[in-house]
């Protein structure tokens, strides 16, 4: 039960890491509450993660059969890979880096499928894009929606705040039912715990790490990203959730700060806004090919040390 | 406190709304209260400006103490703490005209000695009328203001007030031309006698100014929100 270790650190650095992208921007301009942050999102990443979660697991199942020990020295690798790229800066997916260290393993084992990996790719590659495009479209529609229908201050004022949340309690829904794969999802394959337990174990690791160490990374977040409007910001939020949603029923975890980074790009350009930064999509472009690459060398070298009993 | 936020709908914005048209109104009172004191030259109608303005800070400070006690999003706080803090600042300036007029045309011993003659210089005949214009032109540009503020609630089209608001700042700016041209045949007898008179000038043609500044306010507010 021990080799459940890691992923529950994975979980618990996830939740840490990704709570920014839900609430980030609400809680670094005082929208909300970081207490009352840490309570939705952590709410709604565990019933995200024990409603929908699953539909993930079976991804990660399927691309390789991995023993137990395999499965430890995945989440592990994963672990380590984000640690390193997050320290270094780099942009860094949970998803991305399971997947690599998931293949890592197989290839030493010989039995990694290849066949499901372009499912997963192009997923990999359509979520900024979704992103852009979501984000384009919430921002044109609901712009258009609120400019025909509201037009007291206080209302909207009132409708930006409730969006604010719903949006964001739904991002946290998403991002449960989506990522909670990564960090459990791997034991599945291995026969440690059964899908359902996977999924709670999952949901309360990440909604650990939102409770008790996201503040830091929310205020960088929330203030480092271009500065929002309200309107912006629940488009944002909304474009993120939904995309992370959709690729919650075609079963494939995918990177939320990647949805993020798209959506602000696809209100960038609805708004002609100054949202985008090429030096930052370059990295996170750089962080797209690491990730995975280093997760998967690094699975496999943890996998040679613990065979050959040097670890 | 978050449920408390959710339930209330928008009362606690709706009281800010309230407060900010009530300091609004009160400004209108006060630019009218005045324009009729220099119009009958009445010192308890002058003198009343200064209880306005007094009643207007606490007004202030009620709709600054609303706002950060978690009315409005954190975003639009600052605009409209701004747009209040303008406002104010066209009470003091109203205050500041009133006791420099009342210095000059109703000095305090006039009361006790009603036909003794004033030691004080006067406001000069030539641009006597000229005051009262502006006077007027304030209390107009104040309820285009009042106006604008409505519309900006309403989520209204700006545009025309706010060049109402405009063409009256303007009116003012060619009667303050026409005036200083007009003091600059006046005989002055001491300094202060034309720092006075030089200041009260200033002071009743800035009301429309900080009014503008104002009124561009509530259209970065009204864009903001959009």
């Amino acid at each position: 039960m021990w080799k459940v270790a890691s992923g529950v650190f994975l979980g618990w650095s996830l939740g840490a890491n990704d709570s920014a992208n839900i609430f980030g921007t609400g809680v670094a301009t005082g929208t909300v509450k970081y207490r009352t942050a840490i309570m939705l999102t952590a709410a709604f990443v565990l019933l995200g993660a024990i409603l929908e979660g699953p539909k993930c697991m079976a991804t990660i199942k399927d691309i390789s059969r991995l023993i137990p020990m395999e499965a430890f020295c995945c989440t592990l690798a994963t672990a380590i890979t984000m640690a390193v790229l997050t320290f270094m800066a780099i942009p860094s997916s949970s998803s991305q880096g399971i997947i690599g260290a998931v293949i890592g393993a197989g290839i030493l084992s010989g039995t990694a499928d290849f066949s499901k990996l372009y499912k997963i790719v192009i997923c990999w590659a359509f979520t900024p894009v979704l992103g852009i495009v979501l984000g384009y479209f919430f921002y044109r529609f609901l712009k258009y929606l609120l400019n025909k229908t509201v037009n007291s201050l206080t209302l909207r004022n009132y409708i930006y705040f409730i969006g604010i949340i719903i949006a964001g309690s739904y991002g946290a829904y998403s991002l449960g039912a989506n990522n909670v794969a990564n960090v459990t999802g791997i034991y599945v394959g291995a026969g440690i715990l059964s899908t359902e337990t996977a999924a709670i174990v999952g949901g309360v690791s990440i909604a650990l790490g939102v409770l008790t160490y996201s503040k830091k990374v929310m205020m960088t977040v929330g203030k480092g990203i271009v500065p929002l409007d309200p309107f912006s910001a629940f488009t944002v939020v909304l474009a993120e959730a939904f995309t992370l949603h959709i690729f919650t029923q075609i079963g494939v975890p995918v990177s939320s700060s990647q949805a993020v980074v798209g959506a602000v790009t696809g209100i960038g350009l609805a708004g002609d806004l100054r949202t985008v930064n090429l030096k930052m999509l370059g990295k996170i472009a750089g962080g797209w090919l690491l990730t995975p690459v280093a997760a998967g060398i690094l699975s496999y070298l943890l996998i040679i040390l613990m065979a050959s009993g040097i670890v | 406190m978050f449920f408390d936020k959710i339930l209330s709908h928008d009362k606690k914005e709706q009281r800010v709304i309230e407060n900010i048209r009530g300091h609004i109104k009160l400004l209108c009172t006060a630019c009218n209260t005045f324009r009729l004191g220099i119009g009958k030259n009445n010192r308890k109608l002058i003198n009343d400006v200064a209880e306005l303005e007094r009643k207007g800070d606490s007004i202030r400070r009620e709709i600054i103490s609303n706002i950060y006690n978690g009315a409005f999003l954190p975003y639009l706080r600052p605009d409209l703490c701004k747009f209040v803090e303008i406002v104010d600042r066209v009470f003091d300036l109203i205050e500041d005209t009133a006791f420099l007029y009342l210095s000059m045309e109703i000095p305090e011993h006039s009361d006790r000695e009603e036909n003794s003659v004033s030691f004080f210089m006067k406001i000069p005949e030539p641009i006597k009328n000229d005051c009262a214009r502006v006077a007027f032109f304030n209390v107009k540009i104040c309820e285009m203001l009042l106006i604008t503020f409505e519309a900006m609630l309403k989520g209204e089209d700006l545009g025309e007030k706010t060049l109402a608001i405009r063409i009256y700042e303007k009116k003012i700016d060619d009667i303050k031309f026409n005036m200083l041209e007009e003091i600059r045949k006046v005989d002055i007898n001491n300094f202060w006698d034309g720092k006075i008179l030089s200041d009260f000038i200033t002071t009743i043609t800035k009301v429309s100014d900080i009014i503008e500044d104002a009124s561009d306010h509530i259209q970065i507010i009204s864009v903001s929100m959009r």
